[in-house]
């Protein structure tokens, strides 16, 4: 009589690996595009006036306001309905991007806001032209005073790209969830995953604080 | 300059052929593409599973291997939750889902189904010792599912109708986690397919487990279900059905899964239902 | 597009939505106000830096913050279920939510509490105030202002969070979605109700929240 439940072994490596690259991949991808977009998005807020400030603020909400978990559902069974159906993938990349998009963006706009009218006025007596004194003095000094906060985002974006495991994503807790129904080892593998998250956040977390407590003085 | 002149009618031309394609329904889309994207829900052995090398494995792949073969394409099974069973169909990334799906006129507003392909009935599964002889028996112990299945749905309707409540129920995320949660003590009893129990009573996790009682008056007949609208796909796939029992296909893969030919009530079944 | 709507569906079934938005509601409540109250504690005994206990405080806060909630919730149902500690879906969705919560209060509560300058204890105190008065009338008024909008925020987190129960069948209002759509088959229609009623909840929320905050603090933010 055979048993039911095959134990975890060696074969499982690689299937393991491919969840964590996935995981790795997935969230690069999400923080670089929402780091690009929430930094033109961050900007258009700082810079325009009251009306399209509270249309983009509105739009931006949606998707601080709707679990992650219904945005994915959504718009992969939404893109798919109206005939372009993605990979699990691509559909995570894209609502996870627009989702640390919503976040990033209001970091980066209090860095852009953060850097004083004078200082813009000064650049411009210098001779620097507007955009000049965008990529020269606000984009620097902008970002380099959120550094804090973004990395923050972008943490908190590699973890909750464990949801895109509901649209199909092999990514790490999915291939993990796999393997439990395969060997009823739960303890074992979850113990596993939380320590794969834990070493890439805890000293990218550290770092932070670090360089907030260097800040402050 | 000729050819210059030419180009609108040339363009012209194109159109139409593009324009053709765009007429083009699931069949062909699946004939031109070579492959046949088929979802398969894979936590529910023996129909779906993943073998020990963590492949697709069971009576519903094997469906799914059947009907490329049959149209001559190559296969590919993706694995899919009870949830995922619709989204996929209708975001296009399966062209159909070979999962057990009960053939409810309410889904059928949804989704289209085919002749059904298999028949189930739903069984209680307990722990040694509980003594559950009829359905009735259940009220005073704790009862697990998978959720969104149709004996979950069954179920919750006899709780309510009997006045017990869903206090004493506990809804598992997959048919898997049913099992686990009954070895591991969460629930006394869960409900599941007299399939997936006849093969859990030969592993030795759950050699002392009991079959209890059948559903009363309900066998779950399942269907294949692709989208509503690709009328000659689900004609395709209902001769499809047919030869799989006429070709000797259903007795193979029913022998493969089961360890005996199809039995003659299921055939029957088959038959009735479609 | 090759989609037709069926809203009729999702409004027979309204009853039994807004019992789960009812859930999420429940369970997001008790996780904040349990997890503020374990909060104060292992703020208070980081503070401490007494040697076991801090530890203790310590690896909860980092674990708590350091890893998915979904990974949480995946612990508080199965991995408990390998030691025999069996939760229901409901109880190890808050439990999991109760130590997010904990863990990220706790900090939030710290950096409050630190960010009060020590001159001001013993500025209140040459005034003729005892401890008690100090705290009570000094530092936890301020206190109470900083922490005020990071808590609004983890509350808003917690509802948002409670979606995670569709993943071990609870009966949130995700779960109840999810439920109610496989009878159906109605995927688009049910998840954007709910989705429009998460964006209401979590407005209200907010808008409950500025409202209070106008009358506690009287503009003085």
């Amino acid at each position: 009589m055979g048993s039911l439940f095959t134990p975890l072994s060696w074969n499982d490596t690689g299937f393991i690996l491919t969840g964590v690259w996935n995981t790795v991949i997935i969230s690069v991808v999400a923080i670089g595009f929402g780091t690009l977009l929430g930094v033109i998005v961050g900007f258009i807020r700082a810079e325009s006036n009251r009306l399209v400030n509270t249309l983009l603020g509105g739009i931006l909400d949606i998707f601080r306001s709707v679990p992650l978990i219904i945005q994915l559902i959504l718009f992969s069974t939404y893109i798919g309905a109206i005939g372009h159906p993605l990979e699990p993938f691509v559909a995570g990349s894209i609502v996870l991007s627009l989702y640390s998009m919503a976040f990033m963006s209001e970091v980066f706009r209090s860095g852009f806001e953060s850097v004083h009218k004078s200082m813009q006025i000064a650049a411009r007596s210098l001779g620097m032209s507007y955009w000049q004194t965008i990529f020269y003095i606000r984009l620097p000094i902008g970002l380099r005073a959120v550094f804090p906060s973004w990395l923050g985002v972008a943490l908190s974006v590699i973890k909750d790209s464990a949801l895109v495991s509901v649209i199909g994503y092999m990514e790490l807790l999915r291939t993990s969830d796999q393997l439990i129904s395969r060997t009823q080892q739960p303890l074992e593998i979850l113990i596993g995953v939380g320590i794969f998250y834990f070493i890439i956040s805890y000293p990218l977390s550290l770092y932070g604080r670090y360089v907030e407590r260097k800040m402050a003085l | 300059m000729k050819i210059l002149k030419n180009i609108p009618v040339m363009a012209a031309a194109l159109t139409v052929l593009f324009s053709v394609n765009a007429t083009a329904d699931q069949l062909d889309t699946v004939i031109t593409r070579g492959t046949l994207n088929c979802g398969v829900v894979l936590d529910f052995p023996p129909m779906g599973y993943f073998d020990k090398n963590n492949e697709p494995a069971g009576f519903d792949v094997d469906y799914c291997n059947d009907l490329a073969t049959a149209l001559g394409v190559k296969s590919n099974v993706l694995n899919l939750t009870w949830g995922d069973r619709i989204p996929s169909l209708i975001s296009g990334k399966t062209d159909v889902v070979v999962g057990s799906t009960s053939d409810t006129l309410e889904r059928a507003k949804s989704v289209g189904f085919t002749y059904p392909y298999f028949v189930f009935k739903f069984q209680v599964f307990s722990k040694p010792g509980k003594n559950i002889n009829s359905f009735d028996d259940l009220k005073k112990i704790k009862v697990g599912a998978a959720l969104g299945t149709t004996y979950e749905t069954e179920y919750l309707a006899y709780a309510e109708k009997k006045g017990w409540g869903k206090g004493n129920y506990t809804a598992f995320k997959s048919e898997n986690d049913a099992f686990l949660g009954l070895y591991q003590g969460k629930v006394d009893a869960i409900i599941s397919t007299n399939t997936n129990i006849a093969t859990k009573l030969q592993s030795k996790e759950f050699k002392d487990y009991v079959a209890g009682p059948f559903v009363p008056n309900y066998d779950d007949v399942v269907g294949l279900i692709t989208k509503r609208s690709e009328v000659s796909w689900i004609n395709y796939l209902n001769l499809f059905l047919v030869h799989q029992i006429r070709d000797g296909k259903l007795d193979e893969r029913y022998n493969k899964h089961f360890g005996s030919d199809a039995p003659a009530d299921l055939i029957q079944a088959l038959r009735d239902n479609k | 597009m090759d989609y037709q709507f069926h809203w009729n569906i999702v409004f027979q079934k309204m009853p039994e939505m807004l019992q789960g938005a009812f859930v999420t509601l429940h369970v997001s409540v008790l996780s904040m106000l349990i997890g503020i109250v374990i909060a104060v504690l292992l703020a208070i005994v980081k503070m401490n830096h007494s040697k076991p206990f801090c530890y203790v405080a310590i690896g909860w806060i980092e674990i708590a913050r350091n890893t998915p909630a979904l990974f949480q919730i995946y612990m508080a149902y199965f991995g408990l279920g390998a030691l025999g500690i069996h939760l229901s879906p409901y109880v190890a969705v808050l439990s999991a939510l109760i130590f997010i919560n904990a863990g990220y209060l706790a900090e939030t509560f710290r950096g409050g509490f630190m960010s009060i300058p020590k001159t001001q204890y013993s500025a209140s105190k040459s005034l003729g105030m005892n401890s008690f008065q100090v705290y009570r009338y000094i530092i936890l008024p301020q206190m109470f202002r900083r922490i005020y909008h990071p808590m609004t925020n983890q509350f808003v987190w917690s509802i948002l969070m409670s979606s995670l129960g569709i993943l071990v069948g609870m009966g949130e209002l995700s779960g109840e979605t999810q439920r109610l759509q496989s009878l159906s088959f109605r995927t688009l229609e049910f998840f954007i109700v709910a989705a429009v009623m998460y964006f209401i909840i979590t407005k209200l929320v907010l808008f409950s929240s500025s409202l209070i905050s106008r009358k506690l603090f009287r503009g003085e933010i």
